[in-house]
């Protein structure tokens, strides 16, 4: 058995389209989703009961089924209850998002515990509304503590977006696949495929370990 | 306020938590302008609790506290407790564990009250705190974060960080006791250096050469009531009850 990776280079083209729709779907959710997930955070440890309860009931839901079958649901499902057309785009964000949101919200809610009571009464001595003690105090400190998981769940959220393939979006995973098809070459064109995914994960997943190093020293008290 | 008017006015003040713990049961003090009051007492007697009520971070059972001849915290029988935000503000508390602010530096800490409680200009901030951190000896760590500081560092910047708001009244519950202790003799200069310019100031210490230096007053606080209060010569040097003399031999060591 003999391996042409040159077969690669001649279809870099189609791979770099397919990898810039892994890209652009990966950094819209992030945004969207860690938005989502900061608000659903609040709710969550929010004294509202009325908050509490639904904002539970999503993180648990897709905390606990498998991404595929939520990508799924999503495409093929979502359009029938609304009664509109949905691009695939508009699903994948849709989908990608919900998942982004549930996992950082988790990330965040940790946080925000982490700011103990003692800053809290620190606050209060200090004479601090509520509100400047959200936004000076409470927030700075649950975005640096969040920061390291965060990006972890950035990186899981980019992994994960290959499952987008399976519903018929053009994503590094499906032009690939296509192409190792129609080659019949799929050692080549696939291990060259995990290695773009890995090139760009690997720095990201270095990067988590030397942030958490950072803010340890920044905020260990 | 006239001189001899009372500063702060404890009445009948009782606090449990949840109900169950009764904390402090029907306490009166009265505190004039020019106290400096050493609160003694065993551990769990209740002294943090009154401190923290003092600086309105706690709901109170029945009782009030009133403060330069206004009422400052008030119990209003339905489990509710009125504590007036604008006296509040006028209160500073330095506490036992490190307060202060992780992800600011240390003029950062100093500043950010002043700024969104008082709206003083940045600049003008600034120069307050440099103005505090060069008396306090710490010019040199404006622009260091809490997790560079010593303790006896850290405790320092958080008194000047109360003393940014001009409080007419300083408390502090054990500033010292989670210090090493040869960075106690730091934070309690400070102390005493505010002490000399007539700052009235409640403190919780273990420390007798503190007590006897910085007190006009010590009370002694057992079971959630004064057991009790007078010059710190008579309390900590000849007391009259038994219980104030068990517990002093005890702590300090000394033999009357
Ligand atoms: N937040 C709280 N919830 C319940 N119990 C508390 C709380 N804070 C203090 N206590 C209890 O109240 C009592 C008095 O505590 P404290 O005021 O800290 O005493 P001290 O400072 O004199 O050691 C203790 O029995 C303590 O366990
Ligand atoms: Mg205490």
């Amino acid at each position: 058995m003999t391996f042409d990776f040159a077969i690669v280079l001649k279809f870099q083209h189609a791979l770099l389209l397919g990898l810039w729709t892994t890209l652009k779907l990966t950094l819209i959710c992030i945004l969207l989703g860690c938005i989502l997930g900061f608000l659903v955070a609040l709710a969550r440890t929010s004294k509202n009961a009325i908050l509490r309860g639904p904002s539970s009931v999503y993180v648990e839901f897709f905390r606990g089924t498998p991404v595929l079958v939520q990508l799924f649901w999503i495409f093929f499902c979502l359009p029938l209850v609304l009664g509109v057309e949905l691009s695939n785009m508009a699903s994948g964000v849709i989908a990608l998002t919900l998942y982004m949101g549930a996992i950082s919200s988790e990330t965040f809610r940790a946080s925000l515990k982490s700011v103990g009571r003692e800053q809290l009464d620190a606050c209060v001595a200090l004479g601090l509304s509520p509100w400047a003690r959200t936004a000076n105090v409470v927030l700075p400190q649950a975005v640096l503590r969040a920061a390291p998981t965060l990006l972890s769940n950035c990186i899981s959220l980019f992994k994960e977006s290959a499952l987008v393939s399976a519903v018929g979006m053009a994503d590094l995973m499906f032009v690939g696949q296509n192409i190792s098809n129609n080659t019949a070459r799929p050692i080549e064109v696939l291990t060259a495929v995990a290695l773009i995914y890995f090139v760009i994960a690997f720095p990201l997943t270095r990067a988590v370990t030397v942030i958490e190093q950072r803010i340890l020293k920044r905020l260990a008290v | 306020m006239s001189d001899t008017a009372p500063l702060v006015k404890i009445e009948g003040l009782h606090k449990s938590y949840g109900g169950v713990v009764k904390v402090l049961q029907g306490l009166d003090i009265e505190m004039k302008a020019g106290d400096r009051v050493v609160v003694i007492g065993p551990s769990g007697g209740g002294k943090s609790t009154l401190l923290r009520v003092l600086m309105g971070l706690e709901q109170i059972d029945r009782g009030s506290v009133g403060f330069g001849g206004k009422p400052y915290i008030c119990a209003n029988g339905n489990g509710k407790t009125t504590i007036d935000a604008k006296v509040r503000r006028s209160i500073g508390m330095v506490f036992q564990h490190y307060t202060l602010f992780p992800h600011l530096d240390v003029i950062g800490n100093l500043i950010l009250a002043p700024m969104k409680v008082r709206g003083e200009k940045k600049a003008e901030a600034e120069a307050r705190a440099m103005a505090l951190l060069t008396r306090f000896g710490l010019a040199q760590k404006a622009k260091a974060y809490p997790a560079q500081l010593s303790g006896g560092q850290k405790q320092r910047v958080a008194i000047a960080r109360a003393l940014m708001l001009d409080p007419k009244l300083m408390l502090f519950d054990e500033v010292t006791s989670a210090l090493d202790p040869e960075l106690v003799a730091e934070v309690e200069q400070v102390i005493l250096q505010l002490a000399q310019q007539q700052m009235p100031m409640v403190i919780v210490t273990h420390d007798m050469w503190f007590a006897k230096n910085i007190a006009s007053r010590v009370i002694f606080c057992a079971g959630g009531v004064v057991v009790e209060d007078g010059p710190p010569e008579q309390v900590l040097g000849s007391p009259k009850e038994e219980r104030t003399r068990e517990f002093i031999e005890r702590v300090f060591h000394i033999k009357h």
